[in-house]
């Protein structure tokens, strides 16, 4: 059933325009010019305001592990659309594609979430933009 | 002339239609006891795609700039601001405040109270809201001695109509609009806004906003938009500097990051 639910999130998400300004502009923190591709595990979720934020630990070549944060939409934004807190789940395997945060940490906005099982979908994130 | 006869009889077929479209029929519309239409409830302002159904789409609206009237001379260049700063080129950023123009079309829902003498609008948004007491169409203002972000509202009933008046607001940011290298756009402080709303069904309702800048436009102009009620919604806290974590592109570190440090 959860998984039902999960695919119904995923559904509605994927159906979403791109254009969504949440609470503030993508040119605000992100760099358009610095398109990041990650693939790792869900370590943390984070569904507060202004923004839900996701942790995905990442390893490096070396076996090294990084902590990538990645911002998404408002918690009230991603329920009207149907999407509740449970759609993504700590342990999830997933690659992310969005833009660095302009200060060169391991932070973007995630523009677009891929789970192992092959749904891709949009994280709702204030920007939801996605490197073409 | 046949051609033309028909032409015509379309044309007002059409314009009848149009108005069938606009106008509610008065017996869906939800009324308080004194008969006037009641406002009471969740909305999904303009900024939504409405589905007709309990899940919406948010996208913040903007305002059409083809429906915006001549630019007084000069205006342009205040109207549209590209700084470099933040705080001018996107004060939300930095969790300032939307200010009414574009807290009218925010992505996020609303909720009226209505009683008989006054309106209460609950915004999710940053958790503003409104009083605005109803009486005599185009009464005078309360006095402004300072102008806000919301400025002073007051409103009345034309016919089935809601015309909500506010002056008194501080030069801020007409809408979300922002270019791809930041930026963003302006009233003046002497901006006048005009809200009519008017139920086109018992969940629907037209509504207008009538910007009235003398200082940025030459004359007024309006923004068609529209509300749909939602049964089941309800507020949410919504605390901007909650975990604000990248505000102005610096970001803070999350607790699951500090051993990456």
């Amino acid at each position: 059933m959860r998984n039902m639910k999960n695919l119904l999130a995923a559904s509605l998400l994927a159906l979403c325009p791109l254009a969504a300004s949440a609470h503030h502009s993508f040119a605000a923190e992100y760099d358009a010019a610095n398109p990041v591709a990650v693939t790792g595990t869900v370590s943390k979720v984070e569904w507060r305001n202004p923004h839900i934020w996701f942790y995905v630990d990442v390893k490096d070549d070396a076996g090294k592990v990084a902590t990538w944060g990645f911002s998404g939409g408002a918690p009230g934004m991603l329920m009207r659309r149907g999407i509740n807190p449970d759609a993504m789940k700590i342990g999830d395997e997933i690659m992310v594609e969005g833009f660095r945060a302009r200060d060169g940490s391991n932070n973007a906005s995630g523009g677009k979430v891929t789970f192992a099982d092959g749904r891709s979908v949009f994280t709702a994130s204030a920007e939801d933009v996605v490197p073409k | 002339m046949k051609v033309q006869l028909k032409q015509l009889s379309l044309g007002i077929a059409t314009l009848l239609m149009c108005h069938s479209a606009f106008a509610a029929d008065a017996t869906t519309i939800p009324r308080m006891a004194s008969g006037v239409p009641d406002f009471t409830g969740m909305w999904a302002g303009p900024g939504f795609q409405h589905t007709g159904t309990e899940v919406d789409n948010p996208t913040a609206a903007l305002y059409d700039d083809k429906r915006m009237s001549p630019f007084k001379s000069g205006a342009d260049k205040t109207f549209i601001r590209t700084t470099g700063d933040v705080r001018i080129d996107d004060p939300t950023a930095v969790c300032l405040p939307n200010g009414l123009t574009r807290q009218i079309a925010s992505p996020y829902p609303q909720q009226w109270v209505q009683t008989d003498s006054e309106l209460i609008i609950l915004y999710e948004y940053m958790h503003f809201f409104r009083h605005i007491p109803l009486g005599e169409p185009n009464r005078a203002h309360a006095p402004v001695f300072e102008n806000t972000y919301m400025g002073d509202s007051i409103a009345w009933f034309d016919g089935d109509s809601l015309v909500i008046d506010t002056v008194g607001l501080r030069e801020w940011l007409l809408d979300a609009f922002h270019p791809e290298a930041g930026g963003s756009r302006w009233h003046s402080a002497d901006t006048h806004v005009v809200e009519r709303l008017t139920y086109t069904d018992g969940s629907n309702v037209n509504y207008e906003v009538t910007i009235d800048d003398p200082s940025t436009f030459t004359t007024p102009w309006t923004q068609p938009w529209a509300m749909q009620r939602k049964q089941t919604w309800k507020l949410f806290e919504f605390i901007c500097e909650d975990n604000n974590r990248c505000e102005a592109g610096v970001c803070q570190a999350a607790d699951v990051q500090l051993d990456d440090q």
